[in-house]
């Protein structure tokens, strides 16, 4: 059963295999939370109060807070490619959120017995693989109705993400810098959604070096598209290439 | 000993390649092994490597005169100042068919995991991928209104 859900700018996408059954609402609530709390294109959430002054950071729930403290822990990890921060000072956490309001859906699916299940937020996927693989496109960044390839999400490797400069390029920051990226798009395959979410965004702010830094670094596969069309792919990524 | 002999100042050169290669200066493998010992002039002195080469496979019946006998040999680990360093080459007709970092550490000390890094893919290698059965797709972040228009939309429609 497929359920798909407008949130947080995008579309959600949510299919859970087999007869259990899903409180909806409660799934819903999981993603107008993170909407209602960090979105900047909303005037009275959380972190826009923070944006306009109007609320200290000292003073903000411990939720956005700890949010915050794990963006920043990813922007010193690496190295400042991934970053919460605009180039003016406000604090966006755009590139984090997302990826953490799956990872909450997928818990509540998990919780409520579902043994197989996908969540493809804005292009960004968590399975949860039973018995089958869940075979998962990835788009042509040449051609919107196009797939370049597909691969198979099983066991631990169970989360999907993709960044590119063609779309939403601007939310790829480095030092207040619009840059012309080296890479069209970047999909990262790691065990969790937030690894694979904001590698994926630093591999396209910081180009052939990052892609190597961040493959030698962390457990994951990578295919990367670069603006002439080559394609660039780890050992493990062509081993999740499904045939 | 003189296939020995050969090797190991092949191994060494290897090495010293490797090593310039991790401290980023473009380096290229040649794929021929030639019998005279390479000189690798104004890199680091050659480390003397002291590893035993035993061939994974079976020699051909005819020995190559002037080289080592088909089959993969594996040096040993080397220590150098980037860390410590192993390689493996593969030969077939007297010719180095294949190079490959079997351990390589970084400044740190810490293993690189040099395998995991991505080559180039070629658009045939794909290919045979596009037709499989998927039910999502992954994508560079789409708004609502591009969601419309992409491949997500049209399996989310079709009720996968």
């Amino acid at each position: 059963m497929r359920h798909v859900i407008e949130t947080m700018g995008t579309v959600a996408s949510i299919d859970v295999t087999g007869a259990a059954l899903v409180d909806l609402t409660e799934l819903e609530s999981i993603f107008r939370a993170v909407d209602a709390r960090f979105s900047l294109y909303r005037p009275d959430s959380e972190l826009s109060l923070i944006a306009s002054g109007r609320l200290m950071l000292t003073d903000a729930s411990e939720t956005l807070l700890a949010s915050y403290a794990r963006a920043l822990d990813w922007r010193a990890a690496t190295h400042g490619l991934f970053t919460p921060h605009r180039p003016d000072g406000t604090i966006d956490l755009n590139g984090l959120v997302k990826a953490e309001a799956i990872e909450q859906a997928g818990a509540f699916l998990d919780g409520s017995g579902c043994p197989q299940w996908t969540i493809n937020v804005g292009g960004d996927i968590l399975a949860r693989t039973a018995t089958l693989p869940a075979l998962t496109g990835i788009a042509d960044p040449a051609d919107d109705s196009a797939i370049l390839c597909s691969i198979a999400l099983r066991g631990t490797r169970r989360a999907i993400a993709t960044s590119g400069s063609a779309q939403r390029g601007d939310h790829i920051w480095r030092g207040g810098d619009v840059l012309s990226p080296h890479f069209a798009q970047v999909s990262v395959i790691a065990d969790d959604i937030v690894t694979a979410d904001i590698l994926a965004t630093a591999i396209v702010a910081g180009g052939p070096g990052a892609l190597d830094d961040i493959t030698d670094r962390w457990p994951v596969d990578v295919l990367a598209v670069g603006r002439d069309g080559v394609l660039s792919a780890t050992p493990g990524f062509r081993a999740a290439l499904s045939q | 000993m003189r296939t020995r002999a050969v090797l190991g100042s092949i191994f060494a050169s290897v090495a010293v390649l490797v090593v310039g290669w991790q401290a980023g200066a473009a380096v290229v493998v040649t794929s021929t092994a030639t019998t005279s010992a390479p000189q690798a002039s104004g890199v680091t002195p050659a480390p003397v490597v002291g590893g035993t080469p035993t061939p994974a496979a079976t020699p051909t019946a005819v020995p190559v005169p002037a080289g080592p006998a088909d089959g993969t040999y594996t040096g040993a680990s080397v220590a150098t100042r980037y860390g410590s360093v192993q390689v493996s080459i593969a030969f077939a007709g007297g010719a180095i068919t294949d190079v490959a970092a079997l351990k390589l550490t970084d400044a740190d000390g810490r293993s690189v995991q040099i395998s995991n890094r991505a080559a180039p893919l070629l658009h045939d290698e794909v290919l045979a991928s596009q037709s499989a059965n998927v039910s999502n797709v992954t994508g560079a972040t789409y708004t609502t209104r591009a969601y419309l228009s992409s491949v997500q939309s049209a399996l989310d429609q079709a009720g996968f």
